[in-house]
């Protein structure tokens, strides 16, 4: 359950008791009335906790005054006391019904629904924002629950409106943290994180949660600081011993990175996901084999596991040994037919082996017939055929094209299906449809090079050369830092010890 | 949890599915291991040029001695050499030249270039002691042209250690005057491409060298040692990646017989280091001015794009020959100039590693290039290692085709991965005049799918025949010579310039002849292919067309233009004077 706007139920009741009582004395003094004996009796009732009291009294008021949203809000709160969400919720209603705008009503209301997480409670509380634009609860509800729907620039707005609210509410300041992450915003993520963890620094996953933001910001040594109470504490936990690795890794220190996840392994011998991470250093490493060897360690222990033969047909594939990796997938097929990678890394394997692909894209497609919403599989078909640089006109051009659009329409931020897009109608000549989707691709990944280098070719057959200049700048940096990145990868070579089945690290110093 | 839900952390899987899409299949060299194009259904139109191997027959014995045979332990060993069609004494017949390396440990006897004078009668005789060019070292590429105006063609060797000029006295010898024309290298530099150009247009030629990579054999790493010695799992020689990269030189000649180095004033040094390889300096831009294109191996190619004052500006990034269509960079080796699609402009077309598709280059008259490989549909053709390359009418049609040499860098692969071969055939790929390709491989007779590890080719007419004959480098063995007895032959028409004003041999001219509504360019270049330099009398297939007119660009900026030359003949054009007696043709 969210803690945004958490109080606990008692708590909630009374900030809306008092909410009320507020409301109620403005009216009172604007309209120069008297708070009458009744409601008074009613909120005493609510306020001693007499929830069965006030109801009684309620019902008593609505019989002379049945409209009346004060009654009906009131009515509501004890039902709330005692548990009774439907009551409370239809009681809210009526006093909504006949005054929309009543405030208690739409505290109440929407706080209720919100309980449930249900986007349900948003008009309550946009209108409750409209009509009070410095609630902070509602605004922290409401950024809670765009965040859920995945709309991340209203989640944020909604977060900063009612930033005091979320302070020491853990969930929500994560949530607002992960939606500057989406943003690109990752140095406020981080220090949004920060101030969680430094007012809890035992808190294991806040801490990791910085850590991960941190190597989002591409700052690894950062990371490695933020982990190392965890690591010095020992009995690493796999999540901690994984997050570890891959800050070892981009901070360029492999040996440490391997050993770390070697541990892990060790420990935690059955852990599909340290073996597919070690094969995920091997692979950066091109050290095919060595990946190979730890993933035959890891299947020894998990015979069963899709994910490693998979990952292992991956590794074949790369040593060019096409056998084995056919075996591999086809493994990986029986064991769980309904993941979606062996039926692409087939279809893979058969493009590079033999460069056919009638069989690899006759699976994908079929694979696709039965996960439709699987915005990856979809990416990876346009990419598949768009390769391959279909005709305009042909079906298989068609076909491309409706995959990419299929994936950027489940998942937006598939930046390789912008490029797929970009490359057909760059084929098509149009210039201007190819540029667009260049500049959605780099929306999302603003280091694809590929996206980046199409729009400088399509601004040159533009009247808006002005931009090149610049992106031609953007484009040499990018591979100055792939370069960079390269060498470092270069310096390491993993291999596996004939005579241990423990990892050894090679490493290479350049002259 | 929330906290996954900050960064999506692709999983291994996913994010090398991806890689596996645009994966490096040689892990030294750039290649995207691209899916290739499917092919296009043959034309079922008859091709007329056949190619008959007749380098035996001819007196081409000696083999291109390059590092090891069944394995190679450096790099220095694999990327072998170019040739050059030279008529280095002027008697109207193309003469050979053939580079050659030499082995780890010391050179054999054998290994030295060599210089073939034509008999004319369809055989050779080796001149090469005569001649004084005996010389072994690690030879790459060859450039031909007269540097010093005495109206005949000198030679300049680049190698992988000390570069050479030689001198042509005129009297059928050579002499190495490479320390007393200031060219003699204080440093250990691995020349790659070169070029003679008159960049300055004062008409005298000035020279560029490419070098490719930093190395010295103390330092250098061996097969297996890291990541980039290492392909498909197989320990193979190294880079290369991870090796540094070369510098390029440009040297302008002062006019009485030396060179000053102007790579720093020139603005060639300021160009992102890479490893260089052919050279191609032409007038891309057609503004009267030579630009230097530089084929580089896994990094960038560059397009040097003349400034008019003596310096240059590095443009082939946003001119769209530097990177592949994705931006990525490939193993550019070879580099093919010729005009494919006849609308007057200088095209290119470069070769690449196995697992990537060549690229081919349409200019649109300005220096801009768009890739065209797919609509060429030359896309499909992925399973070599290309090197040598021209763009060349070998069926005198009229439309230029693609003769592509090709053969692996790694003899030890074959033996576990017998899907890539060592030896591989040649590609020819014929223009169908619809701006599309079609290969035609044994069509084009048996020397065409015969297999070897090819490197660098020259494109010439050795006899005299009225159509282009293909000199071949192989790895280890003796070079092939394909004879081309095309038949029936369209017309044709060869043109020799002779530069007055501009430099003697006319390097950096821009040739366009129109015949028949159309019209084709081309450049008198002193290199080309991978590393080689071709007959210097520019060769046009007609069709059957039986005149035509010639537009000469000189380098010097004068226009000359003549009309209804009749067709099947060899003219030759002097600036400034007009037709002139041929050297030798009758």
């Amino acid at each position: 359950m969210t803690e945004v706007g958490v109080e606990s139920e008692r708590g909630r009741l009374a900030r809306l008791i008092g909410l009320f009582v507020l409301l109620l004395l403005g009216s009172c003094v604007a309209s120069a009335q008297s708070v009458n004996d009744q409601t008074q009796a009613i909120i005493s009732a609510l306020k001693q906790n007499n929830y069965s009291e006030a109801l009684q009294l309620t019902q008593t008021g609505l019989r002379q005054s049945p409209a009346s949203p004060q009654l009906w809000t009131l009515r509501a709160m004890a039902f709330s006391g005692k548990g009774d969400r439907g009551e409370a919720l239809e009681a809210f209603r009526h006093a909504l019904q006949s005054s929309p705008n009543y405030l208690p009503a739409l505290e109440g209301a929407g706080q209720l629904i919100y309980q449930d997480r249900s986007q349900k409670a948003v008009p309550f509380l946009e209108q409750i924002v409209r009509m009070r634009p410095t609630d902070q609860v509602a605004h922290a509800m409401l950024g809670s629950l765009a965040f859920l729907r995945g709309d991340c620039t209203a989640a944020v707005q909604h977060f900063e409106d009612g930033r005091d609210q979320l302070q020491s509410q853990r969930s929500a300041m994560l949530e607002y943290a992960s939606c500057l992450a989406q943003l690109h915003e990752t140095e406020k993520a981080i220090s949004v994180v920060q101030s969680l963890l430094n007012a809890n620094p035992n808190d294991t996953e806040v801490r990791r949660a910085v850590a991960i933001l941190q190597l989002k910001a591409e700052k690894p040594g950062n990371a490695i600081q933020t982990l190392a109470p965890l690591l010095e504490a020992g009995n690493v936990d796999v999540s901690t011993a994984r997050l570890a690795t891959e800050a070892y890794e981009a901070n360029q220190d492999t040996p440490r990175a391997v050993q770390i996840l070697h541990d892990a392994i060790v420990r935690d011998p059955t852990n599909v996901d340290l073996y597919v991470d070690f094969a995920n250093i091997a692979f950066a490493h091109q050290s095919f084999q060595a990946g190979v060897e730890m993933l035959n360690v890891g299947l020894r222990a998990v015979p069963r596991s899709a994910t490693l033969y998979l990952a292992r047909g991956i590794l074949y594939v790369q040593l060019a040994h096409y056998d084995e990796a056919e075996a591999d997938f086809e493994k990986a097929q029986q064991i769980d037919p309904q993941q979606s990678f062996s039926a692409v890394a087939q279809g893979l394997l058969a493009s590079k082996a033999s460069g056919a692909t009638k069989e690899s894209l006759a699976e994908l497609r079929r694979k696709l017939a039965k996960m439709p919403n699987d915005a990856f599989l979809w990416s990876l078909e346009a990419s598949l055929l768009t390769e391959g640089s279909p005709d305009p006109g042909t079906p298989e051009y068609s076909e491309a094209m409706k995959a990419a659009k299929k994936a950027v329409a489940l998942n937006p931020s598939l930046a390789s299906a912008y490029d797929a897009q970009a490359k057909l109608y760059q084929a098509a000549g149009s210039t201007n449809a190819s540029i667009e989707q260049c500049r959605n691709a780099l929306r999302y990944d603003p280091k694809d090079q590929t996206a980046l280098y199409r729009l400088i070719m399509m601004l040159r057959k533009t009247d808006k050369k002005d931009e090149i200049p610049e992106l031609l700048k953007r484009l040499a940096e990018l591979r100055q830092e792939a370069t960079r990145k390269e060498a470092e990868e270069n310096r390491y070579k993993l291999t596996i010890e004939p005579s241990t089945s423990s990892v050894a690290n090679q490493s290479n110093e350049r002259n | 949890m929330v906290v996954s839900q900050i960064v999506t952390r692709r999983s291994f899987v996913l994010a090398s599915l991806y890689a596996c899409v645009n994966s490096l299949s040689g892990q030294a060299i750039a290649s995207r291991n691209i899916k290739p194009q499917a092919a296009p259904p043959a034309s079922g139109k008859p091709f007329n040029a056949k190619f008959v191997d007749v380098a035996q027959a001819a007196g081409l014995h000696a083999p291109t001695i390059y590092g090891g045979i069944d394995s190679k332990k450096y790099i220095v060993e694999a990327n072998g050499c170019g040739c050059a069609f030279i008529d280095y004494d002027n008697d109207g017949w193309m003469d050979i030249f053939v580079l050659c390396g030499t082995r780890l440990g010391g050179d054999p006897p054998e290994a030295t270039n060599r210089l073939y004078k034509n008999n004319r009668d369809g055989t050779f005789t080796d001149v090469t002691e005569k001649a004084g060019l005996r010389a072994a070292g690690w030879a790459n590429g060859v450039c031909v042209a007269d540097y010093n105006n005495d109206g005949y063609d000198d030679i300049f060797c680049t190698y992988f250690g000390q570069n050479r000029l030689y001198r042509n006295n005129r009297n059928g010898t050579f002499t190495d005057v490479t320390k007393e024309a200031g060219l003699l290298q204080t440093e250990m530099r691995w020349g790659a491409g070169c070029a003679f150009l008159d960049y300055n247009r004062d008409g005298h030629l000035d020279l560029f060298v490419s070098n490719y990579i930093r190395f010295d054999f103390e330092h250098a790493p061996v097969p297996g040692a890291n990541s980039t010695c290492n392909w498909k799992g197989i320990p193979v020689n190294c880079g290369p990646r991870g090796l540094p990269t070369g510098r390029h030189l440009l040297y302008r000649n002062n006019g009485d017989g030396t060179f000053t180095d102007v790579t720093k004033e020139a603005g060639i040094s300021a160009a992102v280091e890479s490893y260089g390889m052919t050279v191609v300096a032409a007038d891309f831009d057609e503004d009267g001015w030579t630009d230097i294109l530089v084929a580089c191996d896994s990094t960038p190619s560059l397009l040097f794009m003349n400034n008019h004052d003596g310096t240059f500006r590095e443009e082939a990034v946003v001119r769209g020959v530097a990177l592949s269509d994705d931006g990525m960079e490939q193993a550019g080796m070879g580099v093919g100039i010729g005009d494919y699609d006849l609308d007057g402009h200088l095209d290119l077309f470069k070769t690449h590693f196995s697992g990537d598709t060549p690229g081919f280059y349409h200019n649109d008259g300005k220096g801009y290039f768009d890739q065209v490989t797919q609509t060429a549909k030359i896309g499909f053709e992925t399973r070599y290692t290309c090197w040598g390359t021209g763009i060349c009418d070998l069926d005198n049609d009229g439309y230029p085709d693609i003769f592509v040499a090709s053969g692996s860098v790694y003899p030890e692969v074959e033996r576990s991965l017998p899907d890539f071969p060592y030896r591989t055939p040649k590609l020819l790929f014929r223009n169908l005049g619809n701006g599309t390709f079609e290969s035609v491989g044994k069509l084009a007779g048996p020397a065409i799918p015969a297999p070897h590890s090819s490197r660098g080719c020259a494109f010439g007419d050795f006899d005299n025949d009225g159509d282009m004959d293909i000199l071949v480098i192989n790895m280890n063995e003796p070079p092939s010579l394909l004879r081309n007895d095309c038949d029936p032959k369209p017309h044709w028409i060869k043109v020799k310039l002779q530069g007055t004003k501009s430099n003697r041999s006319a390097i950096g001219a821009r040739v366009v002849m129109h015949h028949g509504g159309k019209k084709q360019a081309q450049a008198v270049v002193s290199q080309s292919s991978y590393y080689s330099c071709d007959d210097s009398r520019l060769h046009f297939g007609l069709g059957g067309a039986t005149s035509a007119d010639i537009d000469v660009y000189w380098p010097s900026g004068a226009r000359e233009n003549y009309k209804a030359i009749t067709v099947d003949r060899l003219v030759t054009l002097r600036e400034g004077k007009g037709i002139v007696a041929n050297n030798g043709w009758k």
